[in-house]
């Protein structure tokens, strides 16, 4: 049988998440702007704030006591940011004019880069090397360490950073943003209260920025409430990734495609590895492949691990630890499923969470610092133009002409083709980026993630058995992501818990922390419908299980993984 | 002179703490080391006999301050404050446990020390003191010493063995303790264990039956309980297995729960997730009975079996009852 996610929808009401302020008029908090996310978008609009305000107090008087406020759900910021990273350095030298990679969370300079194509036993070095991978004068870094960094910057700028916070409801009023309620904490899993229960507030803003990252929270409810969604659907990718500590140091930047993801169009797995070096010592090698796959049996970190047994990879990894973890989605639909429009009155959405992400060239950290500057722009252009402004069109505009929109309109449909399998895929992308997307042009169809019917096949036949050094499991894999989330935590993830095997499989294999588990006696006696158990404390909120048919919500303020350096 | 002082906590019956007891060992150990004298404070009303016989632990004096109330950080702060000031004691040694690290954290404030928390292993180096503690999820230990005086260390739970290496009784002398004001505003109602009736304290067993997945059902922890009745232990669980509603939370050991020590740890029916493997790692004998024989567990068991755990541990509690007589 073959079914669908989507013929499963998760229980999950979004009017929950969007509505009037509850609490009473003089318990709310003031803030100038909220932003929602300490990542890259949101703290890079944070600081921005900050430099803009410097020469505006009259503005930033009326902004109140605080002026700019960001919410971030992690322990710290870059706590739940995980990326590549190669990183174009545009944006941190627009916001840090005068400095360079010394003063930054920098590991190195791109110097060489090489493609390769993986079969069973080989390499095959590609040249000359797709153009879309080049990135010489880039800079390594590592996104839970930038993230780090700009928190530093914007916490000594006078920013309010609200970590262990989450956003769980969008405040509108008369359809417009009025800012956003925080998460309550200290709730058993049948939702009572606890001893050290704390319930959330009302945060009221001049201003909202929605920095959630890949698939927001309140994103997706806005995407919903204010009809934004683009004009083909989201689909996204999982990544899992780890960091080693290796003796021999890695002197280039290695991008593989092929093995062990399989060619056939049948199975629509698209993807790739990526190893990068991380100063003398380290390096990171992560698995990225696409959720439009077909195989309920698919799991990105066997394959992972799978990738590592190869000849290729072993060689790279000789006499190394695994010190590091992680896993998340990327957005990947492109240019034509961002929002149709970047701002709503009140609010702004700003880097993954408005998918500004170049899947061909593997880019969306500078977009998004980019376009939480040009947020900040827009706010205080509009504010100090009229202190009760609540239009941001601004921002959009500055998107509009800015890099973002033309390097997205450019790769605006390489994604697409490789559903028709590997090499006709690759053939077309190729004369796309030699042609600036021009050729052939028009706009692709892509499909829901989720609409693509789940079989049981064979991809976990191959995924090698866990011996602790090379090769590990996924709660092995958890542990190292810093996440010890107790135990008794609301459960945060909606998914329907009676469905077809196709569908529980297809949850159990993809979620990199084993989320999900079928009672072993169903699996036994070949149930064709059965129960799936959640144990969401092992969550690391990667995301995956909403672009597959289910809906994650915000868990407590703090919970999930602690990411260090991925 | 190098001196340790110990607080050694009791229950309302009188009886000290096993924590208490390994801490007076290991004080009376590294005493020896350094070229001092392990001493111990006990609050309220214990008689001679019982101050003097922790003499057999190792402890050459006992402090006792009779007024002070048992089980308040804040009286104990400023008994041991006192006591450690007036006789110029260099250390303060905890076995663990929460009112332990409350404790240790007020005195460390108020006599203005040096604190190394979590602390799994003590040595000495001429006339000081080195604590050992575990950083990065345990994946490294580094040394901590102390460059002031005095200096707090506070032991993990179960860090220290009790070990009954003293000779003779120790010196008991009662010292007056003035409390400060903030130290009688709270009051001791009742004490007593938390948790599930029943549910023994998994923290202070020497033998432990640790129950996983494999048991298969919630009916099947009776089997465990048998078996650890049959030695005189206590059963403890993971994670899954809490998590399913087959054992109280009480029990549950690993990353989320609780880290036990004791001398042998009975593992059935349980994989060996490094989120369990934390919480157990430092028993003295790991034994494992589990049907896959590619389970990690076996990577770090002392003795493992695979097979059935169903046919296995009746035959097991059998054979134990039988040899026990």
């Amino acid at each position: 049988m073959a079914v669908a996610p989507a013929e499963f929808p998760p229980p999950f009401d979004p009017s929950r998440h969007i509505g009037a302020p509850t609490d009473p008029e003089d318990e709310r908090l003031e803030v100038g702007v909220a932003i929602v996310g300490g990542g890259p978008a949101g703290l890079a609009c944070a600081v921005r704030l900050t430099q803009l305000l410097e020469n505006e107090p009259e503005l930033a008087e009326q902004l109140g006591e605080v002026p700019v406020a960001v919410l971030e759900k992690g322990k710290v910021c870059g706590a739940h940011n995980l990326s590549g990273a190669n990183v174009r350095p545009s944006a941190l030298q627009e916001l840090f004019p005068g400095e360079g990679p010394e003063d930054w969370p920098v590991y190195q300079t791109v110097e060489d880069d090489a493609v390769y194509l993986l079969t069973k036993k080989r390499a095959l070095p590609l040249v000359p090397m797709p153009p879309n991978f080049r990135n010489h004068g880039n800079y390594t870094m590592s996104v839970a360490k930038l993230s780090r960094f700009l928190a530093e910057r914007a916490e000594e700028a006078g920013v309010y950073l609200l970590t262990e916070t989450t956003a769980d409801k969008l405040l509108v009023e008369d359809r417009i943003v009025r800012g956003v309620r925080s998460g309550d904490k200290g709730r058993d899993r049948e939702g009572n209260q606890l001893g050290n229960f704390e319930p959330g507030s009302d945060l009221m803003a001049k201003a909202t920025v929605l920095a959630e990252g890949t698939l927001g929270h309140l994103t997706n409810c806005a995407l919903d409430y204010y009809d934004l969604h683009g004009s083909q659907p989201q689909r996204w990718e999982l990544g899992v990734k780890e960091i080693w500590e290796v003796p021999k140091p890695l002197t280039k930047v290695i991008h593989t495609m092929g093995w062990p993801l399989r060619k056939a169009a049948k199975h629509n797995e698209f993807g790739g590895s990526f190893i990068y070096p991380m100063g003398e010592d380290k390096l990171c090698i992560g698995m990225v492949i696409g959720l439009d796959y077909t195989d309920a049996t698919v799991s990105c970190h066997d394959i992972l691990q799978q990738f590592k047994t190869h000849p290729f990879v072993r060689d790279l990894l000789e006499g190394g630890k695994r010190v590091g973890w992680g896993a998340k989605t990327i957005p990947s639909g492109g240019y034509y499923a961002m929002p149709k429009h970047l701002a709503v009155p009140g609010m702004m959405i700003a880097g993954d969470a408005a998918t500004m992400l170049n899947v061909p060239e593997l880019k969306g950290i500078h977009y998004a610092m980019h376009a939480g500057i040009y947020a900040a722009e827009a706010i205080v252009e509009s504010l100090k133009a009229d202190p009760e402004s609540v239009d941001f069109s601004g921002y959009e505009e500055k998107v509009r002409k800015s890099i973002i929109e033309k390097d997205m309109f450019k790769s605006r449909n390489m994604r697409q083709p490789f559903e028709k399998g590997f090499f006709v895929g690759g053939a077309i992308a190729s004369a796309m980026t030699l042609t600036q997307g021009n050729f052939p042009g028009g706009q692709w169809d892509q499909e829901d993630d989720a609409e693509h019917a789940m079989v049981l096949g064979s991809a976990s036949q191959d995924y090698p058995k866990p011996d602790g050094e090379l090769t590990f499991d996924k709660l092995g894999s958890v542990f190292l992501s810093g996440n010890a989330t107790r135990d008794d935590a609301p459960n945060h993830v909606r998914i329907q818990t009676h469905v077809p095997i196709e569908i529980a499989q297809t949850w159990v294999s993809m979620c990199p922390a084993q989320v999900y588990e079928i009672p072993e006696a169903q699996l036994e006696n070949g149930a064709a419908n059965v129960d799936v158990q959640v144990t969401a404390s092992n969550c690391v909120q990667c995301g995956a299980i909403t672009a597959k048919g289910g809906r994650l919500t915000m868990p407590e303020g703090g919970d999930g993984p602690l990411y260090q350096e991925t | 002179m190098s001196e340790i002082l110990v607080y050694a906590l009791h229950d309302d019956e009188g009886t000290f703490n096993n924590n208490s007891l390994g801490a007076i060992s290991e004080a009376s150990k590294l005493a020896a080391e350094i070229g001092g004298e392990a001493t111990v404070l006990v609050v309220g009303d214990i008689d001679d006999a019982a101050c003097a016989a922790l003499g057999k632990y190792g402890a050459a004096k006992v402090y006792r301050a009779k007024s002070v109330p048992e089980g308040l950080a804040q009286p104990i702060v400023d008994a041991m404050a006192k006591v450690m000031t007036d006789n110029d004691i260099s250390y303060a040694l905890f076995g663990g446990g929460l009112l332990g690290f409350e404790i240790g954290a007020g005195l460390t404030a108020r006599l203005n020390a040096g604190v190394t928390m979590e602390v799994t292993a003590v040595k000495a180096d001429g006339d000081k003191l080195i604590a050992e503690r575990p950083v990065l999820q345990d994946s490294a230990i580094v040394d901590v010493g102390y460059v002031g005086s005095p200096g707090i260390i506070i032991g993990r739970l179960n860090a220290f063995d009790v070990a009954e290496n003293g000779s003779g009784d120790a010196t008991v002398e009662d010292v007056e303790v003035e409390l400060s004001e903030w130290s009688t505003r709270a009051t001791m109602v009742t004490r007593g264990e938390t948790g599930d009736e029943g549910v023994a304290n998994i923290e202070d067993a020497d033998i432990l039956v640790g129950g996983g997945r494999g048991l298969g059902g919630k009916e099947n922890f009776e089997l465990a309980e048998q078996l650890a009745a049959s030695m005189g232990g206590a059963v403890a669980a993971t994670r899954a297995v809490v998590d399913a509603g087959w054992y109280p939370y009480a029990t549950q050991i690993g990353q989320t729960g609780k880290t036990v020590a004791p001398k042998l740890y009975l593992a059935v029916g349980i994989s060996g997730a490094i989120q369990h493997k934390v919480g157990m790692m430092s028993s003295e004998n790991i034994v494992a009975i589990n049907k896959d024989q590619n389970a990690p567990i076996f990577e770090f068991c002392d003795l493992g079996i695979v097979g059935d755990l169903h046919k296995i541990m009746p035959k097991l509690t059998e054979a134990i009852k039988a040899k026990k007589g």
